[in-house]
């Protein structure tokens, strides 16, 4: 924890502290000043809420200002504070590029951006990459483009605006990318497009114009992201002819709500929550054997078919929430998270004052919260491989993997991914278990295997025949990577302890969880 | 290809809108106004069914409504006689009663961009403010501010504006976060939406309500509002502190700029913040987002400006992986090197030494730069490692690695020695105009202690003909002349050789004059040529000491969270000057603005008038090599003339000490070992004008503090306080790497 609330609590405020000449003194906790129990904070939190009360502040001030301006308009200004201009994000369009830079759609959401600007960015872009100064990041004159990449597509958002880069590329990315595609399986997939078309490329926009066209409306409207929830969205989104008959389009709920995430009279036949706790391990070892990173990003995902507006309740055992309790005793295994994220529908005092994660889920698939575990682990398999290049003739490949995790769990459908050189030829294989394929296209062999239980060491060998003239170019050590998926088993040993579910009409609904371990960004370099 | 039959498409399809039978059938209607809008995505011109397209506009079909608009919407600037026909069924639209279609046509007519629209849009805008559909209120919001860009210079509506700011409570999220985005575009003459008290205090209770767009939006107006007293500051700082770890990067990143102005005047503050947000950055510095990734890495540089040891822990988190693009592994580079320290180098570098092989020769050549950024602290280390590089004879390598050395041995004498034994054998492997200059200004400096240096470059000299940049040939005159003054024997043929060649047969002016004038010095006599060559220089490690000092936060708190800290400062600057000329045309600068940045400009001239004397008036000469002997007497016979005590924590470690003074120009008579109780050191200086200073260093095992007293053998005030600074410098910088 931070160096100012030294105690143990994981509340913390911010106070001034009481400097001594020069030296900084060690931070004091102020006694209850936490927001919500301090009574000047309580107070700041509710007296907006009185809304006849603060109605006539808002009126009279701003109304105030008004009146003066229009007698002299630009001297009578109140005094301006020296606050810099607010540069946030607007874009003035969004553009969909082939792979080429030809546009395949586009919005203008602002009209102070010519349109025409779009025919800069190919060949500024394949400039800046001669130039080996590319960045996801370009300007043409007073013109900036913000850009991804998402398959063969470039998504380009143009501004004048001196704008908030991280907001437009979250924006971007929010509308084609998903959220989960490391793991071995995609297990969730939840981003805008992808409600309508499986995989977002060429193909799928030129079939689904009138959609985008639809989403890219509703997305955005003068520059400023609006509705980017999907499930909101679909709401909005009449796409099948079916709906033509009926003359008339459903009113969508959402227009009078007050929570953006949940509409209201939702309704299921039978309630349910799935719960998924999901841990990918980070690994990166050197060329010597020895671990240079290795982290755990766990995220628990929801898919919530609820009735009504339910209130929820989930207790993990957080070592946190224990050691509060006085529960920390020997029996109880808890975990310590780090960097802990929730979902904005979680209600955050809570947490911060008891530890108790309580929210109003919205619909369908999201991800509730998200941490980290920097905590050293034993890597989960172990690679040791031998790469022998005998030059002009052949490459001898020796790989063993060991399972490291307990004897009762197993890991599905692993992958191991070894570096062939480009101009290797005639691949021969043994393998002591599952299979070995070579990939041309991708310079490796691919080593399945479909059930690998811990404890067990199996063992690869493959041969390659060289040309024996040898190629010009040098080419670089790409590292072996590793895919897997132990479902029941999480490294850091969290666990759903319960859910409550809580909505007035008092039905019954069932939770269900599911643990997964999985590879994520998993690579041991080669020497 | 669509492009040539345009005309027969479009004769075609306005066929097929005005049969009757199509108009009939639903199905069929709206599949001929889709390839209409296909045309138009190709790029193909439509406008030629706008009538047609008007009158399908009037229909049940949401959908087909959308696309119709659309088309108008793309159109109408191009027709806008015929774009007022539609308006009619717009207006219709916007009484509709599905908030959907309200919306949409309200959404639609302000998007229209045509002369003459603003009085047709007016009620329907009003209209839309009172709506009970917060959708159609969201599109009305924004409508508002549309309206006004139509005509940028006409008079700011009064009665809109409160009814904006009253809007300011409505229920829905979203239309009180539009609210601040139209009032900001009307307002913009004035300086923007004003942000007073109520307002603020509304917002920040709404925060948790709303999306992520609308936090970090309104995180950004909150930047405007000044709080009144320390009280509210921090009752702000705490409800808004479960935003600094909010799941999404962009709030995050709001948050924390919006923490960094408010506690401008609160430094401990700031770092605590800072610290807060090390986890979320981290996190983000590791997104499966390259752009997020790269953002963040940006804004992690920014912060390791002002607080150089803040990552150091986490190093590990900044290495390359085999398949990231180029721009992060740069910018992880970047990283790199800023946060290196006593604990982690060893890693560091052997980290780095591993991408300097790496096949992207730019990313090879990138980390052998890093690795020369290290080198200004940790120079034995890698000098080694760049020596071995040597070894490997890549040209790409073995250049860069030559221009390295070159740096570094202006900045850090102390390493001349090693650079100069490996240097031999280098110029077969280098081939380009860089790394040639950068191989004979050392061999030019250096030579003397480079056995073979005259031959390498007399090989230079006879292919010099062939030589394709001038101004590896201007490098080339002046390294042969400077060598030759320290071995002529060996200079004096080829030198001869080059000038002739230089002066009869040379093209290029500027070489041409370059050889004419050495020439003509030469014949000044060589005493001249010594006085004019080997002057003393300008001494650029006091600038590096300098360069070290951390930036105050508040230099680029405002810079914070926008495209300044990606682009990196200085291509934003040419970025923005470019701008700047091209906008100063049509608009009239802005006076608010004017307002606002006036005071900024004189306190940084403050600064820089401080600055300046300091550096100007002391200049302490190298080499000035006093005898203990020579420094006891002088040290007894004076008073002192300066004494002061330094913050200190630890140990002294002597060596680095030492070093450190030397690159200011401060010899070290003597010194205690490391460890002694009391530590003691005495140090000695000249200045140009012959001052001397001497210096006592005093370390009491139980303080934390070091004493210093400085005597002047002339007293003048003016250079003693600027002696004491360089002073201060040098243990502020070592107390830096320290901790």
């Amino acid at each position: 924890m931070d160096g100012w609330s030294g105690d143990s609590s994981h509340q913390h405020s911010w106070v001034q502290r009481e400097s001594e000449a020069g030296q900084r003194s060690p931070p004091k906790l102020r006694p209850a000043a936490v927001f919500a129990s301090a009574n000047r904070a309580a107070h700041l939190e509710a007296s907006p809420l009185r809304r006849t009360h603060l109605g006539s502040h808002l009126r009279a001030g701003a109304s105030a200002g008004r009146r003066k301006r229009r007698r002299r308009r630009l001297p009578a200004l109140p005094p301006r504070l020296p606050g810099p201009p607010a540069a946030t994000m607007s874009a003035s369009a969004v553009f969909i590029l082939d792979v080429k830079g030809k546009p395949l759609i586009s919005r203008n959401y602002k009209g102070d951006v010519a349109m025409s600007e779009i025919e800069n960015f190919m060949p500024l872009l394949m400039q800046r990459e001669e130039e080996g100064a590319l960045a996801p990041l370009l300007s043409h004159g007073r013109v900036h483009f913000l850009w991804i990449k998402h398959s063969n597509l470039y998504l380009v958002a143009t501004t004048l605006k001196n704008a908030n880069a991280s907001l437009v590329y979250s924006f971007l990315y929010k509308t084609v990318e998903g959220e989960d595609q490391r793991g071995p399986k995609r297990v969730y997939y939840s981003n805008v497009f992808s409600e309508y078309f499986k995989e977002l490329e060429e193909e799928s926009i030129r079939d689904n114009f009138v959609i985008v066209y639809e989403l890219l409306d509703e997305l955005m409207d003068f520059g400023f992201p609006q509705t980017t929830d999907s499930k909101i969205l679909q709401e909005y989104i009449t796409q099948q002819g079916n709906k033509l008959e009926t003359g008339k389009s459903r009113v969508p709920p959402t227009v009078t709500n007050a929570v953006s995430w949940r509409s209201e009279g939702i309704k299921y036949k039978k309630n349910e929550v799935f719960i998924d706790v999901i841990e990918s391990v980070n690994l990166l070892v050197n060329a010597n054997g020895s671990v240079l990173l290795s982290e755990i990003v766990g995220t628990i995902k929801l898919k919530v078919f609820l009735s009504g507006m339910p209130e929820l309740r989930l207790g993990l055992n957080d070592r946190v929430l224990f050691e509060l309790t006085g529960l920390s005793g020997s029996k109880n295994k808890s975990v310590e998270l780090e960097d802990v994220k929730f979902h904005q529908c979680v209600r955050l005092s809570r947490f911060d004052n008891d530890r108790t994660i309580s929210f109003i889920p919205p619909d369908g698939d999201f991800e509730l919260m998200s941490y980290r575990l920097s905590t050293q682990v034993k890597p989960l398999i172990w690679i040791e491989s031998v790469i022998e290049k005998f030059s002009h003739s052949r490459v001898e490949i020796m790989v063993k993997a060991k399972g490291q995790f307990k004897k009762q769990s197993v890991a599905n459908g692993v992958e191991i991914s070894v570096p062939v050189p480009s101009d290797a030829d005639s691949p021969r294989f043994k393998t002591s278990v599952g299979s070995a394929k070579y990939v041309p296209e991708k310079n490796v062999v691919i080593w399945s295997i479909k059930s690998f239980p811990g404890g067990k060491e199996y063992l690869m060998r493959a041969h390659f025949g060289l040309p024996s003239v040898e190629k010009e170019e040098v080419e670089g050590r790409p590292p072996i990577g590793v895919k897997f998926e132990i479902p029941y088993f999480t490294v850091s040993g969290i666990q759903v302890r319960y859910m409550k579910i809580i909505e007035k009409s008092g039905y019954q609904a069932l939770p269900w969880v599911r643990y997964i371990t999985q590879s994520g960004d998993y690579q041991l370099r080669t020497s | 290809m669509p492009y040539l039959g345009s005309e027969d498409v479009v004769k075609e399809l306005k066929k097929a809108l005005c049969n009757p039978h199509i108009q009939a059938d639903r199905l069929r209607y709206r599949n001929v106004i889709q390839r209409v809008i296909r045309h138009m995505t190709q790029g193909l011109d439509m406008s030629g069914v706008f009538m047609e397209m008007v009158k399908a506009s009037a229909t049940v079909d949401i959908v087909q409504k959308k696309l119709v608009y659309l088309y108008m919407c793309t159109y109408a600037p191009l027709k806008p006689d015929l774009a007022l026909l539609a308006i009619n069924t717009l207006c219709k639209d916007c009484s509709d009663p599905n908030p959907m279609v309200r919306g949409l046509a309200l959404r639609s007519m302000c998007s229209l961009r045509m002369p003459g629209v603003q009085e047709y849009i007016q009620q329907p805008i009003l209209n839309g403010l009172r709506d009970k559909a917060s959708y159609v209120r969201r599109v009305a919001v924004l409508g508002c501010a549309k309206m006004h860009n139509l005509h940028r210079d006409s008079e700011v509506d009064g009665a809109l504006v409160n009814e904006l700011y009253s809007l300011l409570r409505d229920q829905d999220p979203i239309v009180v976060v539009n609210c601040l985005r139209s009032l900001e575009e009307i307002l913009r003459q004035e300086g923007g939406v004003v942000i007073n008290k109520p307002i603020a205090h509304h917002l920040l209770n709404r925060m948790p309500k709303l999306d992520q767009w609308g936090q970090a939006e309104v995180l950004n107006f909150l930047l405007r509002y000044e709080p009144r007293s320390e009280e509210e500051l921090f009752d702000i700082l705490n409800l808004l502190d479960s935003f600094l770890k909010s799941s999404s990067p962009g709030v995050v990143m709001g948050a924390t700029k919006l923490f960094l102005i408010l506690a401008k005047k609160f430094p401990h503050v700031q770092t605590d913040v800072l610290v807060q947000v090390k986890g979320p950055l981290l996190a983000a510095c590791s997104s499966e987002s390259r752009e997020l990734c790269f953002a963040a890495l940006c804004h992690v540089r920014q912060i390791l400006h002002s607080l150089p040891g803040h990552f150091s822990s986490h190093y590990k988190k900044f290495f390359c992986s085999y398949s990231e693009p180029h721009y992060i592994k740069l910018q992880k580079v970047e990283v790199l090197c800023e946060l290196v320290n006593d604990e982690n180098v060893q890693q560091v570098l052997e980290e780095l030494r591993g991408y300097c092989t790496d096949v992207s020769a730019d990313f090879a050549q990138a980390a052998i730069f890093a690795i020369g950024g290290i080198a200004r602290t940790y120079t034995d280390q890698c000098v080694q490692i760049l020596t071995e590089l040597l070894g490997l004879r890549q040209e790409h390598i073995t250049t860069v690695v030559v221009q390295t050395f070159r740096d570094l041995v202006w900045l850090c004498p102390q390493c001349t020695e090693a650079v100069c034994q490996a240097l031999p054998g280098c110029e077969e492997n280098i081939q380009d105009s860089e790394g040639k200059q950068a191989l004979i200004w050392l061999l030019g400096v250096h030579g003397e202690r480079i056995p073979n240096a005259p031959y390498v470059l007399e090989d230079f000299v006879e292919n010099v003909k062939s030589e394709t940049f001038p101004a590896v040939t201007m490098e080339l005159l002046t390294a042969l002349l400077r060598l030759f003054l320290s071995r002529p024997a060996e200079c004096q043929d080829t030198l001869g050789r080059l000038l002739h060649y230089c002066i009869e047969e040379e093209k290029n002016m500027a070489v041409r004059d370059r050889g004419l004038f050495y020439y003509r010095l030469l014949l000044a006599g060589i005493d001249e040529v010594k006085r004019i060559l080997c002057s003393p220089k300008s001494d650029p490690s006091l600038g590096l000491l300098e360069d070290q000092a951390e930036r105050p936060v508040n230099s680029w708190a405002s810079d914070f969270n926008t495209l300044v800290p990606v682009y990196g400062k200085a291509r934003w600057a040419t970025i923005s000057k470019y701008q700047g000329a091209e906008r100063r045309g049509p608009e009239l600068p802005d006076t608010a603005s004017f307002a606002t940045s006036g005071p900024l400009i004189p306190e940084e001239n403050k600064e820089r008038v401080q600055e300046l004397p300091d550096s100007g008036a002391l200049v302490l000469v190298p080499n000035c090599q006093l005898t203990a002997e020579y420094f006891e007497k002088t040290w007894f016979s004076l008073k002192v003339a300066h004494q002061q005590v330094f913050p200190w924590r630890g140990a002294v470690h002597p060596d680095t000490l030492q070093m450190a003074l030397q690159v200011v120009n401060i010899q070290t008579i003597a010194m205690s070992r490391a460890g002694a109780h009391p530590w003691k050191a005495y140090l000695s200086a000249q200045d140009d004008t012959g001052c001397l200073f001497l210096t006592e260093l005093l370390l009491e095992s139980e303080n934390s503090e070091m004493q210093i007293s400085v005597k002047q053998n002339e007293p003048r005030t003016e250079t003693l306080n600027s002696f004491i600074s360089v002073l201060e410098t040098v243990f502020g910088t070592i107390g830096d790497i320290k901790s």
